[in-house]
Order: structure tokens, then sequence, then C-alpha cells
């Protein structure tokens, strides 16, 4: 794996879990103050478009890795959303959510090891 | 978690559409994007050159309706509930290949989908718990 490839992972890592922040946000704010107001309208484009560079550089990374390859990279978005999450949008992390984020990740780099 | 609607709009039920959405369009957009695969030409590394290959259309046909239904889950479900839950289309790939193309799962590779099996009934579990009481 070159440095570039390396760069490019983390990358599509981050705009991903940027997106996901952010599309929470979007739709918390419409609960409220429904679907027709600027701040949603804002949010959702500011999170698809993250979500847009994810998926075309995750796509340009399956050209060269295989999918079990890239999936340890899936896996650690897990905790780092659990974590971001409660940073982020106070939600409630329990020591049972992070438990459970925990085994999640740890079994998806197993089986993308093997 | 606020009250929610039921029957389709279920928020439970669209993150099961959501993950088998995701399922699909994986196994769409890995062959395509194989199919079309060639790494010298200009623009690769951003991966628009795996939109030569239909069936990258249609896996992101897939992708908008999964992402649809998850932005749906989001308005219902807390982020530290349903992103992990959703992860669970990362054992389906795998046992699927297992399933319906017989192909073998290693010893190793089991074991991490018991782990993932597990976190997962860890973390449904309150969730369980506060539905039991709506």
């Amino acid at each position: 794996m070159t440095l570039l490839s390396l760069v490019l992972i983390l990358l599509a890592l981050v705009t991903f879990v940027g997106g996901q922040l952010i599309l929470k946000r979007a739709m918390e704010s419409t609960v409220m103050h429904g679907l027709r107001q600027p701040r949603f309208i804002a949010l959702l484009g500011c999170g698809i478009f993250l979500m847009t560079i994810s998926f075309f550089l995750t796509l340009g990374l399956l050209q060269r890795f295989d999918l079990s390859y890239l999936y340890p990279f899936q896996g650690l978005s897990v905790i780092i959303i659990s974590v971001m999450a409660a940073v982020m949008l106070k939600e409630k992390l329990t020591l049972q959510l992070i438990i459970g984020a925990l085994l999640i990740t740890a079994g998806i780099v197993l089986v993308s090891l093997s | 978690m606020r009250d929610r609607p039921s029957g389709f709009a279920n928020p439970w039920l669209q993150l099961t559409l959501s993950v088998v959405c995701v399922f699909v369009s994986e196994l769409l957009l890995k062959r395509g994007a194989s199919d079309t695969a060639n790494p010298a030409q200009a623009w690769s590394w951003t991966g628009v050159t795996g939109l030569a290959s239909p069936l990258v259309w249609l896996g992101i046909i897939f992708v908008i309706i999964s992402f649809i239904s998850w932005l749906y889950v989001l308005r219902y479900i807390p982020l530290t509930i349903a992103f992990p839950l959703s992860r669970v289309v990362d054992i389906l790939v795998p046992l699927g290949c297992w399933f319906f193309l017989g192909e073998a799962i290693s010893a190793r590779r089991w074991w991490g989908i018991a782990l993932v099996i597990i976190g997962l009934a860890v973390t449904a579990k309150p969730v369980a718990r506060l539905e039991e009481r709506l």
C-alpha cells in the first residue's frame, strides 16, 4: 500500500464520518421545524456533498483493492461514529453501547483478515 | 427516542430496508468497479471511471434508496445505536457467499462473524427493552 492510498482511505473515512454526523443533525432539525427551512437544506447539501466524495473515493479504492481489504476501515467507522456522535451530537453513549461498538469493530476486522 | 410511526414508516423496518439495499449495492459496485478497473487511466483514483459500467449505475440506484431510508432512520434513532446496527451488512456479505454460493468460511472468519453478532446483540438489547415499555 502506498502513502497515497493510505491518505485516500483515511480521507474516505473522514468524509464518511463527517457526512453521517451532519446528516444526523439535518434530520434532527426537521423534527421541530419541518423540511422547508434553510438550515435543513444547507446541512443536507453539506452531508450529501461529503458522502459523495467518500463514495467516489471508495469506488476508486475498490478498483485497486479487494473489498475484504477495505473492510477493516469500515469497521473502524463504527467506533469512530459512536464516539463522535456522543461528543458532537451529545448523544448518550452507555458502556453497553461502547462494548457493542468495539465487538462489532473487532468482528469486522477479523472477518476481513481471513 | 420519540414516538414512531408504524407499518412501512416504522424506522426499524426502514433500517432493515437500508441494510439490504447497501448489501446489494456493495456486491454490484465491487463487480462493476472490477469490470472497469484500469489504474493506468487518468482520473481512475477518483473512481469516476467506474461509471462506464451499468452495474455501477444499478449499484448507485440501490445506494440512493438505502440513503433515503437511512435519512428517515436518522430522524428517529440515535446514531450511536443505528450506525452500529447498520454494520450487520459486513457479515451479510460473507454469510451470503457461504449460503448461496457455497464458499468456504475460515475458522477465523467464523470468529469474526460471531463477534459481530454478539456486538449487535449487546447494542440492540437496550433498544429491545425500550420498545417493550412503549
